[in-house]
């Protein structure tokens, strides 16, 4: 029985593959979405209502499987849902921490739901300081698609007229807590900006989702879908077009291509029954993720695409970014010593930060090009981490443990990589996974320029909790792990040159014009904003010049 | 508020599902300690002894006496209250990677309260306990020779911690304000006085 030919077979169903598969099956073309996991149900699969007395390992995780855990996402409260069966490499010399979510929704079922636009200071960088190219998008084309995006998810945020920061369509934002009046007092003193983030979290009701309650524990779901996530607001309405099928447990082997190197579909293999299957479809879109995209791609081989499809530049896995994570600083602040509790932490959210205030006026004003941003939190939160650094036992222990309780405050930095020859992936000649797909390999260092960064935020961050009158505990020894921001950006890079990019503006390869790439594997580096909503806004922009190339029989 | 009374009924449901999910065997202390009789209300349940599954019956004395050294009952229930020696056992047993520090550390301290006092740590009177930990808890009254002591204080601690917290009775001690509903974002009730030099006076 010859197959069903869908109109577009899409990889992948989160922030990128969800938006491609709703806008594309509102449009009436018929969608066969992949997704390499099982579809959670919110009511068994989210714990976040959970207290740690209610988990076996009381939230610390089983200390026999704690080794594998891919950080504070990957948690005994989301038990069986990151991915641990597909195996991946790292060259020598690399350390990558490469958490993956293959449920469907990926990680936007779990995602820090920070929210912040890109900017022409991040689309035209390279004119400013000299490295690297420019993006092939202006954000005066990508500006409606930005709007369109937070319509559909529901940022709060406020209006805030920061250079490095367009603003745009904003819910009431989340009111400031204690320690950010505290901290915001500081960052004045310090001649840092410290503002209300740019949250996708319903303050109030929004495109028939409820408000948030603010119980915490968000990065452990949402059970009432009070925040952005593609099985909460985009699957739901491509459903609804009944042009939409999903198969789960697909994990996609690589794409076909025809006797042209067109794609013609996707082979796949289903976990449940270890079955190797083909879909067909007149178009593809590749929505797996920054690295899996590209490994998939990697591993598409044919006599047309010797090195991997769409692969004629050679780019294909190359110039991959990341963000630097790490604990700038921490300590604590002593006006709130002894205060009653407080719900600090209760949406375990971004609710302010310090946008990029770094090479604003001169790109080479400091030791570093291009900036980063920062993420304070702090208060009563579920554990109290501080007890280290409180001396001794006893009534007087416990005492200052609950003194203390409202007082500490830390700040997280994210810091982007800059473009690198050394940092790229490519196809391991010996490791397979166990479905005996060649598994990817991660090169990855950081480079100088972000550990600049690194350092000056330690600085920074020290002088704002002194000059809030707090005292300074210390600081991350090192940055996370490469990859445990979950922000990396680059191995399907896009361009206006087919010779040093993988696709054009649109997300579509050059060398293929029925494949399509819809995750933050275009961009051409991580900025110091997180991902989502531009990977949101380019695919809507790439899905709509897909229909176009349909309603004009160009596909 | 609309489609406010459908989210407190999802939220319910979803505790209720908590609730279930909660009760695993081998915790006798524990599950009490979680139960609602705490705040007064729920029956007594039956005694049951707790079966270490990983240390001796002399070590799981002395561990239980240290958790309550660290976190005493004293107005407010304490680690013994939330059953914090059955989740230092419970963990060890499931973490061989402490296994050893943990014999070694109860090892250290008997062998040290014999060598000072002449006998076992948990024989010793409740000064005397007192004034051997305060050795190994506190910087300025270390005493040479005593790292490994030390050392296993701060891991004793660190399990008790672990335990209370994340106990009812430790999450009340905090007033932990988290998975609560509350109907807009809790802010910030001094903003007259944003550096906060004037706060009301403290509660500890």
């Amino acid at each position: 029985m010859p197959g069903k030919i869908y109109d577009v077979i899409v990889v992948g169903t989160g922030a990128g593959g969800g938006m491609a598969i709703k806008t594309l099956a509102e449009a009436g073309l018929n969608v066969l979405a992949l997704n390499a996991g099982r579809k959670l149900v919110p009511a068994r699969d989210f714990r976040n209502h959970r207290q740690p007395y209610d988990m076996k390992f009381r939230g610390f995780g089983d200390p026999r499987t704690r080794a594998q855990s891919y950080g504070y996402m990957d948690n005994e409260y989301v038990e069986g849902i990151w991915e641990h069966e597909i195996t991946y490499t790292t060259a020598p010399g690399t350390q990558w921490m490469w958490p993956r979510c293959y449920a469907v929704g990926g990680k936007t079922n779990f995602w820090g739901r920070s929210s912040a636009r890109f900017g022409d200071i991040d689309f035209k960088a390279a004119q400013r300081d000299g490295y690297d190219v420019d993006w092939p998008v202006s954000y005066e084309e990508i500006a409606p698609y930005y709007t369109r995006a937070e319509q559909m998810m529901g940022v709060a945020s406020t209006v805030q007229h920061r250079p490095s920061n367009p603003d745009g369509h904003y819910l009431p934002p989340m009111n400031f807590r204690c320690l950010d009046y505290i901290l915001q007092s500081g960052c004045q003193k310090a001649g840092v900006p410290y503002l209300p983030d740019r949250i996708a979290q319903l303050t109030v009701a929004h495109a028939g989702h409820p408000p948030c309650h603010y119980c915490g524990g968000c990065t452990e779901g949402c059970d009432i879908g009070a925040f952005f996530s593609s099985p909460y607001f985009f699957l739901p309405l491509a459903e609804k077009t009944g042009k939409l099928e999903m198969r789960t447990n697909a994990l996609a082997r690589e794409v076909l291509v025809d006797e042209n190197g067109k794609a013609r579909g996707v082979a796949y293999v289903d976990r449940l029954t270890r079955r190797e299957e083909e879909a067909y479809g007149r178009a593809v879109v590749m929505s797996a993720s920054c690295i899996e995209s590209a490994h998939i791609m990697l591993n598409s081989k044919s006599r047309h695409w010797p090195t991997g499809i769409a692969n004629s530049s050679g780019q294909l896995g190359r110039n991959l970014c990341d963000h630097l994570y790490g604990t700038s600083a921490y300590g604590y602040l002593p006006q709130l010593l002894g205060q009653p509790s407080f719900p600090d932490n209760v949406s375990s959210s971004t609710i302010a930060w310090m946008p990029r205030w770094q090479n604003l006026e001169n790109p080479h004003q400091e030791s570093f090009i291009r900036g980063y941003s920062v993420y304070p939190g702090g208060g009563c939160s579920e554990f109290p981490w501080y007890y280290r650094h409180l001396e001794g036992f006893g009534s007087s222990f416990k005492r200052d443990v609950n003194r203390y309780y409202p007082a500490p405050i830390s700040f997280t930095v994210q810091a982007p990589t800059l473009r690198s020859d050394t940092n790229f992936v490519d196809i391991d000649p010996e490791v397979k996974d166990v479905y005996g797909r060649p598994a990817v390999r991660i090169h990855f260092q950081w480079d100088d320029n972000t550990l600049k960064m690194w350092e000056h935020s330690k600085q920074v961050c020290a002088e704002v909790i002194r000059a809030a009158g707090g005292e300074v505990w210390g600081a991350a020894e090192h940055p996370e792990l490469p990859g445990y921001s979950l922000h990396e950006t680059g191995a399907c890079r896009m361009g206006n040159d087919p010779k040093t990019s993988v696709t054009n503006h649109f997300g579509q390869t050059h060398d293929v014009p029925n494949l399509f790439v819809c995750d933050a594997g275009v961009f051409l580096n991580c900025t110091d904003k997180t991902t989502t909503i531009s990977i949101i806004a380019f695919t809507l922009r790439s899905s709509e010049y897909l229909i176009g190339l349909f309603r004009r029989g160009e596909i | 508020m609309a489609g406010q009374g459908m989210d407190r009924r999802e939220v319910l449901r979803s505790l209720a599902l908590a609730a279930a999910a909660s009760s695993f065997p081998g915790f006798s202390r524990w599950s009490f300690a979680c139960g609602d009789h705490v705040n007064g209300g729920a029956p007594t349940p039956r005694a049951v002894k707790y079966m270490p599954q990983f240390f001796s019956g002399h070590e799981y004395a002395t561990v239980e006496r240290l958790a309550d050294m660290i976190i005493p009952g004293d107005g407010t229930p304490g680690a013994k209250e939330a059953g914090v020696a059955e989740f230092i056992d419970f963990m060890v047993a499931h973490d061989e990677s402490i296994q050893y520090s943990f014999r070694l550390g109860l090892t250290w301290l008997d062998a040290e309260s014999e060598r000072l006092d002449g006998s076992r740590f948990l024989d010793l009177t409740a000064e005397k306990q007192t004034e051997m930990v305060e050795h190994i808890a506190y910087r300025d009254r270390y005493r040479p020779g005593e790292e490994d002591g030390r050392a296993f204080f701060q891991l004793a601690r660190e399990y008790t911690v672990m335990g209370y917290y994340t106990s009812r009775i430790g999450l009340k001690e905090l007033d932990y304000p988290g998975l609560r509903l509350y109907s807009e974002s809790p802010g910030c009730p001094h903003k007259d006085d944003p550096e906060h030099r004037h706060l009301p006076p403290t509660k500890f």
